[in-house]
């Protein structure tokens, strides 16, 4: 479904990705896992295009989408839900989820992508009408899925979709991101720190370090492996 | 004598308030959405003013009409200057777009130069007066309130009922936010900067009902310094803050005058842009964010 080759970028002078490579299979959950400034977030950033893609390449559904803009993306089905939320503060829940449904065809969707996001996380229906800096950081983080799901995604991207929350939490945040995979047919790329939790949802996974891959292979073939997770997780 | 002289002024002071208002819309749009600082606003104001006399002067047409023209002068200007040279600038260091904000308005002040001449200018749209009891107001100041209300009304139906709107309030408040929901980012900046002078040159056809001797290349200067208090006064980043910022500012700055003139020995005009600058300082001093506060 998503297939990225020798991508390049970075910020100013700073060479942050160094040549990734990796395949997304249609109707997974795809885990990328690796430490911190490992290029994990300027990844997923980059794929989407908020962060300028030096080079390389990425196709999704066998179209080369690399240098197209955000919202074109966006407008193809790739969704990302940022590190940090980066929810609407002053708008409410319900106002925060519509602005997922901006463009024209989400919009033409909006009513039942809303009874999607309502069946999925019935509290955010219960606080529709608060203002979404007033909620809590779980809220939080089920609205910024939710507004992910109201672009009508076919692809999404979470960046560390747990941090910050109770163990409790992050442990229904990771159940959420199982059920997109088997109730709504998303395919799923995971970025986390929490590597047992993550590698628990996910079919694949890949390990990241200085802009590179380092490894993958399934969740088993990870855990089975005393080098990779000494040398790159850290457990 | 005094008591008629001060509600008098207070009556002239909303009017100019409310038009002090609409002139800062624009800058306090721009720095809302880009976090640019129009330092050449002033410039841009005088364009309007131009476009007024040009109006009114050469084509023998009634300044209103001069509005639209001015906001689409406004428009091209602004979606020129963003392609040229604010685009390049947004992630750059803030000195860059103060240059180059502060460069534009000389570029304008001078092409205005070297198109019209350097000397003052005026014209007089004779309809009327209006008679209160304690004061007369031309009707053509009133009918330029009107207008700073409309416009201010106009927009405030824009930003909270449009699509393009909607997109404007949530780069606002999240640009990442924004983009992750599939809004052109950069497209919403070239928009609210192209919005915003052409907000701003708009305003300036209603100015010029307030002075009717004071048009001029270099009239902008001043404006701009005023401007920056009425943006400050209404946090900065809002529009509608601004507008009310220059309500604020219009009745500080006629009333003040009564007062000044009482004092023998003083030029009161000179003392009123004292004033405002004395209140801009205490206000960076003491609340920082505005004294409206910002939606």
């Amino acid at each position: 479904m998503l297939t990225v080759q020798a991508l390049e970028s970075g910020y100013g002078a700073m060479q942050v990705l160094w040549h990734p490579e990796l395949e997304i299979e249609k109707g997974s959950i795809t885990s990328l896992l690796g430490p911190n400034g490992a290029g994990k977030s300027t990844l997923l950033e980059t794929i989407l295009g908020s962060v300028r893609p030096w080079g390389g390449q990425v196709l999704y559904e066998n179209r080369d989408i690399t240098f197209l803009s955000s919202h074109r993306k966006v407008e193809m089905g790739l969704a990302l839900v940022p590190e940090g939320k980066h929810l609407f503060p002053n708008m409410t829940v319900y106002e925060n989820l519509l602005m997922g449904a901006y463009l024209k065809k989400a919009y033409e969707h909006r009513e039942e992508s809303l009874d999607i996001v309502y069946t999925l996380f019935p509290r955010l229906k219960e606080r529709s009408r608060q203002m979404a800096g007033l909620l809590s950081g779980g809220e939080q983080q089920m609205t910024t899925i939710g507004r992910a799901l109201m672009t009508k995604p076919r692809l999404m991207m979470l960046d560390e979709p747990s941090q910050g929350l109770a163990p409790k939490l992050a442990a229904e945040v990771f159940e959420t991101i199982e059920k997109l995979k088997s109730d709504i047919g998303l395919t799923i790329l995971l970025v986390e720190q929490n590597a047992d939790a993550s590698l628990g949802a996910a079919d694949y996974a890949y390990i990241m370090h200085e802009g590179k891959i380092k490894a993958s292979g399934t969740p088993d073939e990870i855990k089975a492996s005393r080098e990779i997770r000494e040398a790159f997780l850290g457990v | 004598m005094f008591l008629e002289q001060l509600s008098g002024n207070l009556v002239q002071g909303v009017v100019l308030g409310s038009v002090y208002g609409m002139a800062t819309m624009g800058l306090s749009l721009i720095f809302g959405v880009l976090k640019v600082v129009n330092v050449g606003h002033g410039a841009f104001v005088m364009v309007g003013a131009f476009v007024a006399l040009f109006f009114f002067n050469t084509l023998g047409l009634n300044p209103i009409f001069a509005i639209p023209a001015a906001f689409a002068v406004g428009i091209a200007l602004g979606l020129t200057f963003y392609y040229a040279a604010i685009r390049k600038l947004l992630h750059a260091p803030e000195l860059a777009t103060l240059l180059a904000t502060f460069s534009a308005g000389v570029l304008l002040e001078e092409t205005i130069k070297m198109i019209f001449g350097s000397e003052f200018r005026g014209y007089n749209w004779d309809v009327g007066n209006i008679d209160l009891v304690f004061t007369a107001l031309p009707m053509s100041k009133i009918l330029a309130a009107l207008g700073s209300v409309l416009i201010a009304v106009l927009l405030y139906v824009w930003f909270k009922r449009t699509r393009a709107g909607s997109a404007m309030r949530s780069v606002v408040e999240d640009s990442q936010g924004a983009r992750v929901c599939g809004i052109n980012v950069d497209g919403v900046y070239a928009m609210s900067f192209a919005l915003g002078i052409g907000l701003t040159v708009a305003s300036g056809v209603l100015l010029t009902m307030f002075i009717p001797v004071g048009i001029n290349p270099y009239m902008g200067g001043g404006y701009t310094l005023k401007a920056f208090v009425i943006a400050v006064l209404g946090g900065l980043s809002s529009p509608y803050g601004a507008f009310f910022g220059g309500l604020v500012f219009g009745l500080i700055e006629n009333t003040s005058y009564t007062v000044f003139a009482l004092i023998p020995g003083v030029e009161p005009f000179a003392l009123t842009r004292f004033l405002s600058f004395l209140i801009l300082l205490i206000i960076l001093l003491i609340r920082p964010t505005g004294i409206i506060k910002a939606k």
